[in-house]
């Protein structure tokens, strides 16, 4: 069981939040892909050498993103089929399994774990309850809505990374 | 728990079979479901892209807050799509023999055009024995 890596998207599906802790392969930078940083799929299939463990960047200057657009796409899917106001919670491939929880306000918070993981809604939501709250959104300093800066906050950080290494599925 | 229908999608993305079993989500047109099985074959494509580690499946199990659709790709592009309630255990043991059925009573029939539409009445009857009214 593993967790490999978290990202927070904000409402305009901008990447505010990425941090990783296993992971094999590394996430291919969006500015070299040539692609608008999180609207677009950046295939994670490039051979490239293993990550320094634990990095972390965050913001749109910190590079990463991975594909959003297609969560709107299963979120229409879902909600469509059920006919109820119904979010997209998780999928499961052979190799890891993506979790989504969805705040009013529109941020997104994404998880890829282990394929045997559990629903981790819950904690997804207690990151948001916990860390986020009180570190970002409380915090007069943070911008929310900037389109330009992710959330660079160590409090932030170190309170996220102190829960995810917490959790009984973290090995 | 309960089954709530059966998708079979080409290898293209179109919906070849559809049957619906028991009550619980929304009632689709055709066109709809049309719609959405392309949808379905897409986010399947970007999921098996998309890896933290190593060369990874498309997506088995999306799941979400009331129903679960549990997706079976066939070696040869086909994919059987079941959706279910999410407590379903034996999703996959019931697309299994959905295949089998598929095997034996469309491929194996000479009328049968590949990639087309499935209409058969002996899958139909097979269906409705593995899977019944959809209550397990």
């Amino acid at each position: 069981m593993t967790i490999n890596s978290l990202y927070i998207f904000d409402r305009h599906c901008i990447c505010v939040y990425y941090q990783d802790w296993h992971r094999t392969r590394r996430p291919k930078p969006a500015s070299e892909a040539g692609l608008l940083p999180c609207r677009t799929v950046v295939a994670i299939s490039n051979e490239l050498p293993p990550p320094p463990p634990s990095t972390a960047g965050a913001g749109v200057g910190g590079l990463t993103s991975t594909g959003l657009a297609f969560d709107e796409e299963a979120k229409n899917m879902v909600k469509k089929i059920s006919g109820r106001d119904e979010q997209f919670t998780s999928y499961r491939t052979s190799a890891y399994r993506l979790h989504l929880f969805e705040t009013l306000s529109g941020y997104k918070f994404v998880m890829l774990t282990d394929p045997k993981t559990e629903n981790m809604r819950v904690q997804l939501r207690r990151i948001y309850e916990g860390p986020f709250l009180e570190f970002v959104v409380r915090n007069p300093l943070v911008k929310m809505d900037s389109r330009e800066q992710g959330i660079d906050n160590e409090n932030f950080r170190a309170a996220l990374d102190r829960m995810v290494r917490g959790l009984p599925v973290y090995a | 728990m309960a089954i709530f229908g059966l998708w079979i999608i080409n290898k293209a993305g179109g919906l070849v079979y559809q049957k619906s079993f028991a009550e619980g989500l929304a009632q689709l047109t055709s066109n709809e479901q049309l719609v959405l099985a392309g949808t379905l074959h897409g986010i399947h494509a970007i999921t098996s892209r998309l890896s933290p580690n190593g060369s990874s499946s498309g997506a088995n199990v999306i799941e979400g807050e009331t129903f679960k659709m549990t997706i079976f790709l066939t070696v040869t592009g086909t994919k059987f799509v079941l959706l279910t309630s999410l407590t379903e255990t034996i999703a996959e043991h019931i697309l299994q023999r959905i295949y089998e059925a598929y095997s034996d009573a469309v491929m194996k029939n000479p009328f049968h055009t590949p990639e087309m539409p499935v209409r058969s009445e002996g899958f139909e009857t097979r269906v409705n024995a593995i899977i019944g009214s959809g209550q397990t």
